[in-house]
Formats: structure tokens, sequence, C-alpha cells
């Protein structure tokens, strides 16, 4: 029976792991694990016997997956990582993300430069996806402030869907074989043209298992007052799709700036969608006073969630995969931040507890009930 | 031609995990780039912690020939004399 909530905390120093009962009260943590390197990616593999994985980020030696079999108690590199092939004349830079495929023991995983790969053995062999890493456009994306990165992979059955910064939305119906740009409505504040075919700065797509049909993106935003070529593109910073990805719509009016870096639904309630805005230029909190903000109609209109956070003189950042929900009853919001704060938001993200305040700068944060 | 040099590679704490735990290593190998092939035939786990898919070396990551960076020298063409000593070591750079 599932009964702790295991958070994953990867962060500029290693992986940590909390746990705590499912009351969310006394959370432990454990680490760091692995050689003091950045980690981008966690995964919490809840199929059978729970796996936790890591990506580890060396720049000294490379990249490498760690897997922990005991929740995060140990980890131990996995029989090999991501690699192109010898041929390619790419190297592997960064690992982004990883995902759960679908069948047993299969992994997907989003590295930098921008290509996915897939194993079938969790994660001790990896073979690249043609599909996208070999794509026509592929040699055209431009890096981002982060690099050139796959960081989103979203799963629906056939339907894949990319997030490549800056690349934008990739989607594939034939269950990863071939890909297509799929930006339609999805704006480009850094060039000329401010709907171009491809090349967008996307920071993360999610879906709802719910709504079918349904995504919701936090592109690149902060372009309301451009005055250069092409004109300004206000609101182009949170939108939505209600036809699998082919088209998106902007539902950033309401909100205090329309840039920022994760977006997250409400496992229950596909209406109900977290950002977390940023000011464009620095992307640090609005006015020093960081907030979530939630709508509850699917982007119609958005209310500011900042009980428990600081009110004044916080100026940090949360990354694309700092933000994350927990699939309890009462589901809880949790932020990791480029500060070393993992933020706990009780009932929805109403109030905010702060669980660990003096963490390495978090890069992402993943949470299961186990 | 005479047979290649014997020279000793020193690992770090890093590295030794992908050498079984050794410290160092005698190889033969009359260039730097041949002692990293001897790596990739020999000890595959260790070269890919040195050298990325492409071969290239790893960025943040310097050669010495006892106590000279190679880059200082002739790089991967620098030639290796017997009992040369080749160390890799991390760059102090990062945080």
């Amino acid at each position: 029976m599932a009964d702790r909530v295991v958070v994953t905390i990867g962060t500029r120093k290693g992986v940590f792991v909390a746990d705590a009962p499912k009351t969310r009260r006394g959370f432990k943590l454990r680490g760091p694990f692995g050689p003091g390197v950045p980690v981008y990616s966690t995964l919490v593999d809840t199929r059978g016997k729970p796996r936790i994985y890591a990506s580890s980020c060396n720049p000294f030696f490379g990249m490498k997956l760690l897997c922990s079999t005991d929740l995060g108690r140990s980890f131990k590199e996995t029989k090999s990582a991501p690699a192109f092939p010898k041929d390619d004349g790419r190297a592997l830079a960064n690992i982004w993300s990883l995902e759960m495929g679908g069948a047993k023991n299969e992994l997907w995983c989003g590295v930098e430069p921008a290509s996915l790969f897939r194993s079938g053995d969790g994660g001790d062999s990896w073979e690249m996806v043609p599909g996208i890493s070999n794509h026509e456009h592929a040699r055209k994306w431009q890096p981002g402030a982060g690099g050139l990165c796959l960081h989103t992979i979203v799963r629906d059955g056939n339907r894949v869907h990319l997030g490549i910064s800056t690349g934008g939305h990739y989607l594939s119906e034939d269950g990863g074989q071939t890909f297509r740009a799929s930006n339609k409505g999805v704006g480009a504040g850094f060039a000329p043209d401010p709907y171009p075919e491809f090349g967008q700065c996307v920071h993360k797509i999610v879906r709802h298992p719910a709504a079918p049909g349904r995504l919701y993106m936090q592109n690149h935003g902060g372009w309301a007052d451009w005055t250069g070529p092409g004109g300004p593109r206000p609101n182009i910073g949170v939108l939505r799709s209600d036809d699998y990805g082919r088209s998106w719509r902007s539902i950033a009016s309401g909100l205090p700036t329309d840039f920022g870096f994760p977006i997250v639904t409400h496992p229950k309630d596909p209406d109900t969608v977290y950002v977390l805005p940023l000011e464009p230029a620095t992307r640090t909190c609005p006015g020093g006073a960081p907030a979530v903000w939630r709508s509850e109609n699917g982007g119609g209109s958005w209310s500011r969630l900042g009980r428990g956070l600081p009110k004044k003189e916080a100026y940090f950042t949360v990354l694309r995969d700092g933000m994350t929900m927990d699939g309890l009853a009462t589901p809880a919001l949790y932020f990791g931040t480029t500060t070393g704060q993992l933020w706990l938001g009780r009932d929805g993200g109403e109030k905010f507890d702060l669980l660990f305040d003096s963490l390495p700068p978090i890069h992402n944060v993943k949470v299961a009930v186990v | 031609m005479g047979a290649e040099p014997t020279v000793t590679i020193h690992l770090t704490a890093p590295l030794r995990v992908y050498s079984g735990g050794a410290s160092r290593l005698e190889i033969a190998a009359s260039t730097v780039k041949d002692a990293l092939d001897a790596l990739a035939q020999g000890q595959a786990a260790l070269y890919r912690n040195i050298c990325d898919e492409t071969g290239a070396l790893r960025r943040h990551l310097n050669v010495y020939v006892n106590a000279d960076n190679i880059r200082d020298l002739r790089g991967l063409e620098t030639t290796l004399a017997a009992g040369d000593v080749l160390t890799f070591l991390p760059a102090v750079s990062g945080g």
C-alpha cells in the first residue's frame, strides 16, 4: 500500500531525496548523492518496485544516469548513459529530461544538444530516436540561455509532445517514429517573425489525462513592449491547446507577467493550472514577492497564491522542472528555488511552508506517493 | 621501427571507479593520441570519461605529460618516451 510521499530534488550539487508519511509532516532528507555535480532531471518510476533515476551531469567526466532501487537510500550508475552514434558529430552535453515509456522498463530521455533517446532496459542501454534527433530542423535550432535542450517529453498513447529550447513544440502521432513542428499560435520573442514555423523557446508543456487534447504551455514571454522588427508580442508566454497541440492560444491575460518556467496541472482537475511568473529581464520574483498563480477555469482568470511565502526581498528563480504536485486526496504543490529553498504548498497551494531552507540551487523537483 | 615506449597513466580518485580500482596503468604508446586509442580499446569505460563520443577530449579535463600540460606541448600529438607519466586532471573550473 502506498504510504510514503517521496520527493526527489535535483540540485547543482547532486540529488537529494526527502520522504514523509502521507500527512507530509516530518520530511526526512537524504543526500546529496552523486559526485557533487548538477542534476537537471529526476524521475520516480512507480511501475512495479519503485525506482528513482537522476541524471548526473559531470562537466569533467561526462554524463551519467544514476538509479536507486531503495527509495533513495543509495544510488549507482546504470550500465550506460545516452550517447550519440560515433559518426554523428554531436556529443552529449547534458541530460534534461527523464520520463517513463509505455513498456515495462522503457525510459525516454531528452538531452542537450536537443535529441531524444529511448531505453528498453531501465537505462542500461540507449538508442537515439532519429525521428526528432535527425529531424530536418535539428541543425537549425539555436540554443537558449540554458543550452539547446530537449527538456520536455509528454506521452499520450501514440502521441508524443516534445519541448525544445529553442526549437518549439514538436508532435508525433505515430509513437515517436516521426515528428513535425506544431507551433501554430506559439509566439517567438527573439526573432523578427513573431510566429515562425519553429524556433520558439518553449519552457514547459503539460497535459492532463482527464482532458483529452488539452495541453498547457509555458513559453518564453516578456515581449509585450518590444518595438523592434515584428512589433510587440503581448501574452505569448502562457498558452493552451485543445486540439492535441496542433494549435495554441494565449491564456496569459491576468498574470503579472507572462514570463516563467514551470507550468503544472492539478492532478484531479484539468481546469486547474499553476504558473510561477517571473520578471522577464531578471527572471526573478516580481517585486521580490514570490507567488504561484492559479487558474481554476483553464486559464480564463488567475488568482495569486502567496500565503506563507516571503512578502519582500526574495529574488529567486524557479526553473522549468522546479515545481510539481503530488497525487494525494488534497494535492500539495512543491517548488524548489535557485536559492536552495524547497517550499510545500498545502491544500493546492493555499498555504506555503518551507521544507528545507539551505539546499544547493534547485534544478528540479519530482514527487510520488509510493 | 622500434617498439612503442611504455608509459604510466595516473588516475585520480573519480576515474578509478572506471579502471577497476587501479590508480595507475602501464600502456605502450608513442603519443598522447596513441595512449587514448589504447584506452579506447582496453579501458572503454575509463576512455568515455576522458573523451566524448566524438573522440574529443572532455572540455574541462587537463592532460599532463610529466609536469607539462599537453596544450603547451603538441596537444594530442605530443610524443611520449619510456617512463613518461600521463595524468588526467579536472580543470580548476566550475564551482
